[in-house]
């Protein structure tokens, strides 16, 4: 079994930082294989909105950065953690760049999901996704937002996303509870 | 009275951000209010242009946020702006802070699926202290295509909403609640929305001379 983490933690954010690592720890034990990208260490253009994914070179963004490397990584794995400070009740700019960048993982043809219109995905399924967002003083408006962006991209993905915010300072045996009771609820074991 | 439209678009002045901003814009000029546009993307291409587009925010009175929705949230520049306003004005109210709008559309028939972006806008104003003036949330943004003219109904619907709008901000008040009901309101009935969206994908892949069939999977195992 494969995991990639995506870390979309800003340089100097201890608490981000540490849950990345708890969580690339965490996973280590479970899984045969761990990737984790630095998201702040590549270079990661802005999605351009063109489509050319979809309608130019169908599956392939137009633009060639670092972005195609994770995008493989990406389908190649059984489980992605999304690893980000919570910003305003939703994901730092660093993942949301990579996130923006996934839609070629999507066909650009509609279905229903939850009674919505969503897109197909274009490899029949997506990698089971968890997210472990960060708090350095609890906010309840933040985390539930947060809950409620992480369930809308769940209907995206056509899955339910796994979801925990840890708060507070720096402290790895609470990170790392948070992030064994996140892999035991996907049922990633050992 | 001031303001500042940000158009958080990549396509800066093709897209519909833009559109819906610039007939904003007009109904907010009707009632004497000053407009300035900025484009996120671009701006944010270099230190010195995030500098100046805070500069900007510092010194107007209503800022509009007007983005497309990108992955249920706000396009990823956008959210870099966000922080970084954030980071210079910390969490505390300065006197005179700007109030903050949002326009934003998404590609789904469905307009409720912006609000945890709106909610976002939300807690980034509260969190910098900018007063929140609401938000017009509309689905089947892929209909926005130059000109309203060529919408069902001419767009009127949108069109009230926007002056509405324009109405309510340029007098201090906030985006009035049938005005959002109106911008919400779907512009054709959901099944031909969709049929059509997934002929027009097929047709802009021929204009383009795709060379790979809809499905195509490059990273594909084995």
């Amino acid at each position: 079994m494969k995991a990639l983490v995506l870390d979309g933690c800003r340089e100097g954010d201890y608490l981000a930082m540490e849950a990345a690592l708890e969580m690339t720890t965490a996973l280590a034990g479970r899984v045969d294989d761990v990737e984790v990208v630095i998201l702040r260490e590549l270079v990661i253009s802005a999605c351009t909105g063109c489509f050319g994914c979809w309608t130019r070179t169908p599956g392939e963004c137009v633009l060639k950065d670092d972005a195609g490397k994770v995008l493989r990584s990406y389908v190649g794995s059984d489980v992605v953690a999304f690893v980000t400070p919570v910003t305003f009740g939703g994901y730092s700019s660093q993942l949301k760049m990579m996130l923006d960048r996934l839609i070629p993982l999507l066909d650009p043809r509609f279905t229903i999901v939850g009674g919505e219109v969503h897109h197909r995905l274009r490899y029949g399924r997506f990698p089971k996704t968890i997210v472990l967002g960060t708090l350095p003083s609890p906010d309840a408006g933040a985390e539930r937002l947060f809950a409620g962006l992480v369930a809308r991209n769940g209907r995206n993905m056509h899955q339910t996303i796994e979801a925990e915010v840890l708060v507070g300072v720096p402290d790895p045996p609470s990170a790392r509870q948070c992030v064994e009771r996140l892999l035991d609820r996907i049922g990633v074991t050992a | 009275m001031n303001t500042l439209i940000l158009v958080g678009s990549p396509k800066g002045r093709t897209s519909a951000s833009w559109m819906l901003g610039s007939k904003l814009a007009e109904g907010l000029q009707d009632h004497g209010v000053t407009v300035q546009f900025a484009m996120v993307h671009q701006e944010l291409c270099s230190g010195e242009g995030a500098g100046n587009l805070m500069d900007l925010i510092d010194s107007t009175d209503l800022v509009v946020l007007a983005f497309p929705l990108y992955v249920d949230s706000l396009p990823a520049p956008l959210t870099r702006l966000l922080e970084l306003v954030a980071e210079r004005r910390g969490r505390t109210a300065s006197e005179g802070s700007p109030r903050l709008a949002v326009i934003v559309q998404c590609g789904f028939p469905e307009a409720n699926q912006c609000d945890t972006a709106i909610g976002i806008c939300r807690q980034f104003a509260g969190f910098v202290g900018m007063p929140w003036a609401g938000a017009l949330a509309m689905g089947m943004g892929g209909m926005l295509e130059g000109d309203f003219k060529r919408l069902p109904g001419g767009g009127k619907k949108i069109l009230d909403a926007l002056r509405k709008t324009a109405e309510a901000l340029a007098r201090g008040g906030d985006i009035p609640d049938d005005a959002k009901a109106l911008f919400a309101r779907p512009l054709s009935p959901r099944w031909l929305y969709t049929a059509f969206g997934n002929l027009g994908w097929r047709k802009k892949m021929r204009k383009n001379k795709a060379q790979r069939p809809i499905g195509y999977r490059p990273y594909a195992q084995g």
